[in-house]
């Protein structure tokens, strides 16, 4: 499928991105195009405008401040897989990022471009969630941040309007956390099909504080606050990771989405499946 | 002339079409163009069974560059079909033939439109306006075989297309014998051919006048055929001519494209091309069929089966294609590689409006074997014997009679294939001389369990059940004092299995030539006889006995001072018989290939995913005249089977496909193959195969999916009788049985 005609623009700044965007209700923005050239190709997306803002480079820095760590909306997956700085704040993330799509994709989407498309069966919309990041936005009247709770509304809905861009992530030191993401990927798009990603702070072999993300089975990424609250005081042990499987499945039984490959109540059961192994693996177990 | 022996039969040479296949010079159908050629799109049905009252096409004619739409009115014999002429060209008001103006599910035709370019085609056959009347549609085969269910051909009360019956021996005394009893209810599914290339295709008048086709099929004679039937043609009116074809596997054994593109060019007088998309491939050529089968098998404690009872339904579609073949071979296949004294089988092949089902790979085999080997699985637990060692037990062997009473053709080599399967894989004989399984070492994690399993199976070479076998080959020596050039002039359809590159070695060794001296004229109605299809295992066999038939006489006239020395030979095996109508009693085939495969999977208990880790298959080949190219058939056919048996679930709703994309139907990739097949390759000679060679393209993909099947149980202790085994269908399994639940 080829997608329909479109203008290009190459915007010069972040102020040219956003002024072409608010001026034009049917333009979209262009970072990586490894979720928007496919959907145009589908044609579920037809932009009569394109603005292309791959290049701006104030757009592409990863850097720690006192304990937060910024990531740029242009920083591509790859990008972010190799920082040893996202490695040591987020490791989940970091991890996540190196699994992607391919390396074609990694090389080339973004991680902005991958939150706003807000495609349920991505993976670093699950992980920025469970980290409790926070989207920076700037728009024609400002900047403003977004907490990723309250980021994604639906599915590919996010809390973004018109005329808004994403400039950066920014997600707290969790260095001291055990965090994993795990997915049981599609087998021909490497999609997750279901994803967990599980941070959990730990006092010995308890676990004092636990965030717990789904997305894939899920129309958008969501966290489990009865998992959580399973795991939270637990000791992980099989008891408290059984208890918690089962609350998942049952957190996530009003966003379920499936296909013929994988329907809803299978997505639901590898839910609880995936979160054991979340925590596994954060745990190294 | 010295032979030398490095050049010919047993040889892995290179094959002959290598170089051209890598470096992308061989043409295949969708590469060849002519300078002035249009393009052509296809209408197909909008309903899954309407008869189609008007066809306006008006607005379509109206967009310029249109260069002709045709319709049913435009056919002049409005007919086709391999086996049985049911079938129309184009669906519509206006034809000939009664019935011809319904449409009976979405594979079916309804106008073609030529225009300049493939998008002005593709505009204007969304523009041809068709009124349908919807007649009641049926879905299911079991609901269609019932009365009142609605009628798909005018001649088929109850939809039933076929039915066959085995009435073997006395089954009252078959049950009374019966000290353990197993019954099973076994679901397969449809399978796609995946053909790496989508059916294309160029249609023209040659220098001679003639309507030809190229085009990538399995039998261009039967091409022919169906074209000049369809054209009320004289058959030297039509050629046809495959180029390279890239994968067939039965998907191009009925007609696709074929009559309608020498329709158009008939009608036009011009070149004519199309391509199918991926999409437009899998939603309208015909499917593996869905068999479901019913069996209660008994047997005495030690291990001798002694009743067969079944029942084998399969879903026809709305037409034959190749299905009363296909149920037959099911029929027959449905009891196993064991020799049982009372039998009795009733198989049904029901019109439904799904899509057409009819050839691949196996032709009904592997649905009767999932069945059988699923129940001699469970006859092994039941009785707490090795399955090996029961298989050992009832296996069928020289001179055993089968269960349409008669005795199989000589060269039996089942029990020693499924021997070295055992030996080869992961079984020992103990001091008694039983087979028994080895210990298998479990992974740590809990949750991964792995299992090993067994089955066996043997399949027909060449046509069966009285369908007319036989195969041309014409062989010129040319030279003066000695041979310089041999060519051979032989039909038999290079699908990519590599049948050129063995019928040029049989060539050079009948002749006793290197194979440099042989030049092959293939698959062109204009330059050569029939070969019959590729299929049924049957080329190398087929193509084989008149290669050196042909080779003989050309010698002899060579001797005789013959230049060139020319002959053409006509290959007939023995003849072949139905089934009786009451008993089943019959000779159905005149030669066999006999398989075996052993497989270790390890099972994901709480996510369902199966891996494949190891398959082990033992093929008698008879004589490998190429064992590279063997190898490369069995690992094909080990990883298409693989897909069939874990992966390839076409979904198809009211008769619509709703996957019709590789990246919803999913097929193996390199990710998915199992780290080892180990090819085990055994030359027990067919008594009248050429050089002892028996047919092998089929056999590896019969006994995976049981094998598999069975591995999953011996990894957690539970049946699924239902295939593909998708993880959603595992979990659901295992979580019923208490597994990977928590």
């Amino acid at each position: 499928m080829y997608p329909t005609e479109i203008d290009y623009h190459r915007a010069s700044s972040i102020a040219e991105a956003i002024e072409l965007l608010s001026q034009n209700d049917d333009a979209k923005l262009l970072a990586g195009g490894h979720s928007l050239i496919p959907a145009m190709k589908l044609r579920l997306a037809q932009p009569g405008l394109l603005i292309d803002i791959s290049h701006l480079e104030e757009l592409k820095s990863i850097f720690v401040s006192g304990d937060k760590i910024s990531i740029g909306a242009l920083a591509t997956h790859a990008q972010i897989a190799a920082s040893a700085d996202v490695q040591s704040y987020a490791p989940a993330l970091a991890s996540a990022a190196g699994i992607v799509g391919d390396q074609q994709v990694r090389n080339w989407g973004t991680i902005g471009g991958n939150l706003a498309h807000a495609d349920p069966a991505s993976d670093p919309p699950t992980v920025v969630l469970a980290y409790d990041g926070v989207i920076h936005i700037q728009g024609q009247s400002g900047s403003r941040s977004v907490n990723a709770q309250d980021f994604f509304v639906d599915l590919f809905a996010t809390a973004l309007e018109p005329g808004e861009i994403i400039t950066r992530i920014e997600l707290s030191n969790s260095s001291s956390a055990k965090s994993a993401y795990v997915k049981l990927s599609h087998p021909a798009s490497r999609y997750a099909v279901v994803g967990v990603c599980a941070v959990l702070e730990m006092n010995g072999s308890t676990c004092t504080s636990a965030r717990v993300a789904v997305g894939g089975a899920t129309m958008k990424a969501v966290r489990s606050p009865g998992a959580e609250s399973v795991l939270t005081g637990s000791s992980l042990d099989d008891s408290a990771l059984n208890a918690a499987a089962a609350a998942v499945k049952s957190d996530i039984e009003e966003f379920l989405i499936g296909d013929m490959s994988y329907p809803e109540d299978y997505r639901q059961a590898m839910a609880g499946v995936y979160l054991k192994r979340a925590v596994h693996a954060a745990l190294g177990s | 002339m010295a032979k030398d022996p490095s050049f010919a039969v047993g040889q892995s040479i290179r094959r002959i079409d290598a170089l051209g296949k890598v470096t992308g010079e061989a043409p295949y159908p969708g590469d060849i163009n002519m300078d002035g050629q249009l393009w052509m799109k296809i209408r197909f049905s909008d309903r899954p069974h309407a008869r189609v009252l008007a066809i306006d096409t008006q607005a379509a004619e109206a967009i310029s560059g249109v260069r002709g739409i045709f319709t049913a009115k435009d056919v002049p014999v409005n007919e086709y079909g391999l086996v049985t002429k049911d079938q129309p060209v184009l669906c519509g008001p206006g034809s000939t033939i009664p019935g011809a103006d319904v449409v009976r599910c979405y594979a079916d035709m309804v106008a073609v439109v030529v225009a300049d370019t493939e998008a002005i085609a593709a505009k204007a056959v969304k523009l041809i306006a068709v009124t349908y009347d919807d007649l009641p549609p049926v879905f299911d085969p079991e609901e269609a075989m019932q009365d009142g269910a609605p009628q798909i051909q005018i001649n088929l009360p109850k939809n039933i297309l076929c039915h066959y019956r085995i009435r073997m021996g006395d089954m009252a005394a078959g049950w009374a014998q019966s000290e353990v009893i197993v019954e099973g209810e076994y679901d397969t599914g449809y399978q796609e051919h995946a053909y790496l290339q989508p059916e294309a295709g160029l249609g023209y008048i040659d220098e001679q006048g003639r309507v030809t086709v190229i085009v990538a099929g399995q039998w261009v004679h039967e091409d022919q055929e169906q074209i000049y039937h369809a054209l009320n043609l004289p058959p030297e009116e039509v050629r046809v001519i495959y180029p390279a074809i890239g994968g067939a596997f039965g998907g191009r054994e009925d007609m696709s494209i074929q009559i309608v593109l020498a329709l158009a060019a008939w009608k036009l007088r011009q070149p004519i091309k199309t391509i199918w998309s991926r999409e437009e491939s899998i939603q309208y050529h015909h499917k593996r069929h869905p068999i479901k089968i019913y069996a209660r098998w008994g047997a005495t404690r030690d291990g001798k089966i002694v009743a067969i009872e079944s029942t084998v339904i399969g879903d026809a579609g709305p037409y034959n294609y190749t299905s009363t073949k296909v149920l037959a071979n099911a029929n027959l296949m449905v009891s196993g590689p064991y020799e049982v004294p009372n039998i009795h089988i009733d198989t049904y092949a029901v019109l439904t409006n799904n899509i057409p089902t009819g050839a691949f790979r196996g032709f009904g085999a592997p649905q009767g074997l999932f069945a059988a080997e699923g129940q001699m699985n469970k006859l092994a637990e039941a009785l707490n014997i090795d399955p090996l060692e029961l298989r050992m037990r009832n296996t069928i062997r020289e001179g055993s009679i089968l269960s349409v009473s008669t005795p199989l053709p000589a060269g039996v080599s089942m029990p020693e294939v499924f021997e070295a399967c055992g030996r080869e894989s992961y079984w020992h004989q103990t001091e008694d001389g039983r087979w028994q399984r080895n210990s298998l070492k479990q992974p740590n994690n809990p949750a991964l369990r792995r299992g090993v399993g067994i089955a066996g199976g043997f399949k027909n070479i060449g046509f069966s059940f009285g369908f007319p076998e036989q195969n041309w080959a014409t062989i010129e020596l040319h030279g003066k004092m000695e041979i310089e050039q041999v060519i051979v002039r032989q039909a038999g359809a290079e699908v990519g299995q590599g049948a050129h590159t063995v019928f040029v070695q049989m060539a050079a060794e009948a002749i006793g030539v290197p194979v440099e001296k042989v030049r092959l004229i293939g698959h062109d109605t204009a330059e050569t006889h029939t070969s019959g299809s590729a299929s049924a295992s049957r080329l190398t066999f087929m193509a084989g006995n008149a290669i050196r038939g042909a080779a003989a006489q050309a010698l002899e006239n060579w001797k005789n001072e013959e230049r060139p020395a020319k002959a053409t030979y006509q290959y007939r095996p023995p003849k072949t018989t139905m089934y009786d109508p009451e008993t089943g009693k019959a000779e159905p085939n005149f030669a066999y290939g006999y398989v075996a495969q052993a497989v270790e999977v390890e099972v994901d208990t709480e996510t369902g995913h199966i891996r494949v880790l190891r398959v082990v298959s033992t093929n008698d080949v008879g004589r490998a005249v190429n064992p590279e190219l063997v190898q490369g058939q069995i690992e094909g056919a080990v990883v298409q089977a693989q897909g069939y048996a874990l992966m390839e679930n076409l979904v198809s709703v009211n008769g619509k496909i709703r996957n019709p994309f590789l990246s919803t139907y999913l097929i193996p990739t390199i990710l998915d193959i199992p780290p080892e097949v180990k090819s085990v390759i055994l030359e027990y000679p067919d008594p009248i195969g050429p050089w002892g060679a028996r047919g092998m393209a089929e056999m590896p993909f019969l006994p995976l999916a049981p094998a598999i099947a069975a591995a999953v149980h011996d990894a957690t202790g539970v049946w699924i009788d239902a295939i593909p085994l998708t993880p959603d269908r595992v979990v659901a399994a295992l979580r019923a049985k208490g597994i990977g639940v928590f």
